[in-house]
C-alpha cells in the first residue's frame, strides 16, 4: 500500500522536479536523483536508485533540445518506483512495464503545460500596454501552476487509482504470461543503449571514433578482471576459513578520470592550433530526434 | 545609430550597480523557464529579469521603457546556461545608449541565441548529462548515491559560472565573442572526447544482456555467448548500440519510438529464448 502522505510527498517531489530542476538545479530534473528520492520516500532507495539510474541511462541522450519535448522520465521512474516497493515488483520489471510507457505517456501532459504558459505570455502582453509592471512579474511566475500540476496531478492519480491496475499487471506477468514479464526484465536491461545511440547521434563521432573504441575495450578488459576477481574472492572466502579478500566491482569514477586526462591532452595539443578550423565543422551533425 | 545616441545617453544614463546585477542573476537563475511557452518559449522570461533595471534606467511610464518592454518581450531561446552572457551584454548597451539602442538589443539577442544555444547544449545539455550521469546512474544501479552527490556538486559549480557570467559580459560588452569564441570550440571539442569515451564505457558496462541461443553448427551445438566472448566480451551490446544508431538516422525515426522499438525487440528476442539479463 501508498501511504496519503507518501502520495502527496511524491506529488511534490515531481513537481520539484520540473520546477527548480529547469531553474537552478539541474540534477532535481535527472530521473537518478528522481528516483533516488522516491526510494527514500518509499523506504527502499536501493530500489528508487535502481529505476532512476536505469532511466538515467536509458534517456542519456535526450536532453531538451530547443525546448522539445522527450518523455518524462522523471515522473515514469517515481511512479514505477512507489509501485515496484508498494506492490514487491521486480524492479527491472517495473522499469519496462510501468517506468517507460508512463514516461512516454506523459509527454502529452508535458506539452500541454508548456501550452498552458502561452496564456500568461499573452496576458503579459496586455500588462505591458496597461504598463502594469507587477501585473507581468506576477502573470510569468504564474507559469509554475501549469509546469507544476503538469507533473504532481499525474502522480497523484496514478498512485491513488492505479494500485489495483498495477497489481493484476503483475499477477498475469507473473503467472499466464511469464514469458512477457521475463521479456520485460530484459528489456529493461536493453533499453540504455538506446540512450547511448541517442548520445552517439549528437556527439561528434566521425572525428573521435578512436575514443569510443577505446573507452569500450578499456571497460571491457577491467570489468572482467574486476568482476571476475571479486567473484572468485567471494568463493575462496566461502571455501577458505580466514581469508579476507574483500574485492569491489569497477569503480566508475576511475575509468572516467582516464576519459578526463585524454580530453585534458586533446585540449592541450589544440588549443595552440588556430580554433577556426574547429568552427566550421560545428553544427553539421543536426538530427533532429 | 551610435552617433545619434550621444544625446539619448546624457538624458537616460543611469549606472547601472552591483544590487542590480545581483538581482538580475536571482531572477535569471531561480525562474528564466517558469514562462516557457510554445509561441515565444524563454520571451517572457528575458523580460521578467531585465524589467527591474529597466524600470530604473528608463522610468515608470515612459514611452521608451514601454517599447523597451515589448522589445524583449519577442522571441528567445537559448541555452539557460550561458543566457546570462546575452542579458549582460544587453544590459551593458542599454544602460550606455537607452532605447535609441533598440535595433542594436535585436540583433545581439537573435544573433546570439543561436551559437550559445549550440554551445550550451553541447556542453551541458549532452557532455555534462553523460559524465555525470553516467557516474551517477552507474553507481546508482548497485544502490551507491556517491554518484549523484558528484553531480550535485557539479551543478554548484554551474550555479557559481552562471552567477559569474552576467556581470563578466556587463564588463566585457560586445567583444566578448570574439574573445570567447575560440577558447569555447576548443573546450567544446575536448569535452566532446570526454563524452565519447564515457558512452563507449557505458556500452561496454551498463547493457547487462548475453545470449542463450545455442546454434547447432554441423550437428554440434555451440554456445554462442562463450564463442564470443573469446573474441571480445561485450560484442552482443556493442552490435546492440550500432543497430539502434543505426535507426535513428532512419527518416522519421524519434527517440520515443525507438525506445518502444527496442523494447518489443528485446521482449520477442527474450520469448523466442535467444537473449537473456546476464
Amino acid at each position: 500500500m501508498i501511504g496519503a502522505l507518501q502520495i502527496l510527498l511524491l506529488s511534490l517531489v515531481a513537481a520539484f522536479t520540473v520546477v527548480c530542476g529547469q531553474n537552478w538545479w539541474q540534477t532535481a530534473n535527472q530521473p537518478v536523483f528522481v528516483g533516488l528520492a522516491a526510494g527514500v520516500i518509499m523506504g527502499d532507495p536501493a530500489t528508487g536508485m535502481f529505476i532512476g539510474g536505469s532511466m538515467q541511462l536509458t534517456v542519456l541522450g535526450i536532453g531538451t533540445f530547443g525546448g522539445s519535448s522527450h518523455i518524462d522520465a522523471n515522473t515514469g521512474s517515481i511512479i514505477a518506483t512507489a509501485f515496484s516497493v508498494a506492490l514487491g515488483m521486480d524492479p527491472s520489471q517495473a522499469l519496462a512495464a510501468i517506468a517507460v510507457p508512463v514516461a512516454a505517456i506523459l509527454t502529452v501532459v508535458d506539452v500541454l503545460g508548456r501550452f498552458c504558459n502561452t496564456f500568461f505570455q499573452h496576458r503579459i502582453d496586455t500588462m505591458i500596454e496597461r504598463e502594469d509592471y507587477a501585473g507581468i512579474e506576477r502573470n510569468f511566475l504564474y507559469g509554475i501552476i501549469p509546469w507544476a500540476l503538469s507533473r504532481a496531478l499525474p502522480t497523484v492519480l496514478a498512485l491513488a487509482f492505479g494500485q489495483g491496475v498495477v497489481q493484476s499487471l503483475m499477477d498475469i506477468l507473473n503467472g499466464p504470461l511469464a514469458w512477457l514479464g521475463t521479456g520485460l526484465g530484459v528489456a529493461g536491461a536493453v533499453l540504455p543503449a538506446v540512450g547511448f545511440a541517442i548520445l552517439l547521434r549528437y556527439l561528434p563521432v566521425r572525428e573521435n571514433w578512436h575514443y569510443l573504441v577505446f573507452g569500450f575495450v578499456v571497460t571491457i578488459f577491467f570489468n572482467y578482471l574486476f568482476t571476475n576477481v571479486k567473484s572468485m574472492g567471494t568463493a575462496v572466502a566461502g571455501a577458505v576459513e580466514g581469508f579476507s579478500g574483500n574485492f569491489i566491482g569497477l569503480p566508475m569514477l576511475g575509468i572516467a578520470l582516464v576519459g578526463l586526462f585524454l580530453a585534458v591532452s586533446h585540449y592541450k595539443t589544440t588549443s595552440g592550433r588556430t580554433a577556426s578550423q574547429d568552427a566550421a565543422q560545428e553544427g553539421d551533425d543536426d538530427d533532429e530526434l | 545609430m551610435t552617433t545619434m545616441s550621444s544625446n539619448e545617453k546624457s538624458t537616460t544614463r543611469y549606472a547601472v550597480t552591483k544590487a542590480d546585477i545581483n538581482q538580475i542573476n536571482r531572477r535569471s537563475i531561480f525562474g528564466f523557464q517558469l514562462g516557457w511557452n510554445y509561441e515565444r518559449m524563454q520571451g517572457s522570461g528575458y523580460l521578467f529579469i531585465m524589467l527591474p533595471v529597466m524600470r530604473r534606467i528608463y522610468g515608470d511610464h515612459t514611452p521608451e521603457l514601454k517599447r523597451m518592454m515589448q522589445t524583449e518581450n519577442q522571441f528567445f531561446n537559448t541555452s539557460n546556461f550561458l543566457n546570462n552572457l546575452v542579458i549582460g551584454i544587453d544590459l551593458a548597451v542599454q544602460e550606455e545608449e537607452g532605447a535609441a539602442a533598440e535595433d542594436t538589443i535585436i540583433g545581439i539577442k537573435t544573433g546570439l541565441m543561436g551559437p550559445f544555444a549550440s554551445v550550451g547544449d553541447a556542453i551541458f545539455g549532452s557532455i555534462v548529462p553523460t559524465i555525470f550521469g553516467a557516474l551517477a546512474a552507474s553507481m546508482a544501479v548497485t544502490g551507491n548515491p556517491l554518484g549523484i552527490i558528484l553531480w550535485t556538486i557539479e551543478c554548484v559549480v554551474t550555479f557559481a559560472l552562471r552567477w559569474w557570467e552576467t556581470g563578466f559580459a556587463y564588463k566585457t560588452g560586445s567583444n566578448l565573442i570574439s574573445t570567447m569564441h575560440d577558447k569555447l570550440n576548443a573546450i567544446t571539442a575536448s569535452a566532446s572526447v570526454l563524452g565519447i569515451f564515457m558512452v563507449g564505457s557505458l556500452v561496454a558496462s551498463n547493457i547487462g544482456v548475453v545470449f542463450t541461443v545455442n546454434p547447432s553448427v554441423a550437428g554440434a551445438s555451440i554456445n554462442l555467448q562463450n564463442t564470443l566472448n573469446t573474441v571480445l566480451p561485450g560484442l552482443l551490446p556493442a552490435g546492440i548500440v550500432a543497430l539502434i544508431y543505426w535507426g535513428l538516422g532512419r527518416r522519421g525515426m524519434t527517440s520515443t519510438k525507438m525506445i518502444f522499438i527496442t523494447l518489443v525487440a528485446a521482449v520477442a528476442l527474450s520469448a523466442l529464448g535467444i537473449i537473456a539479463k546476464g
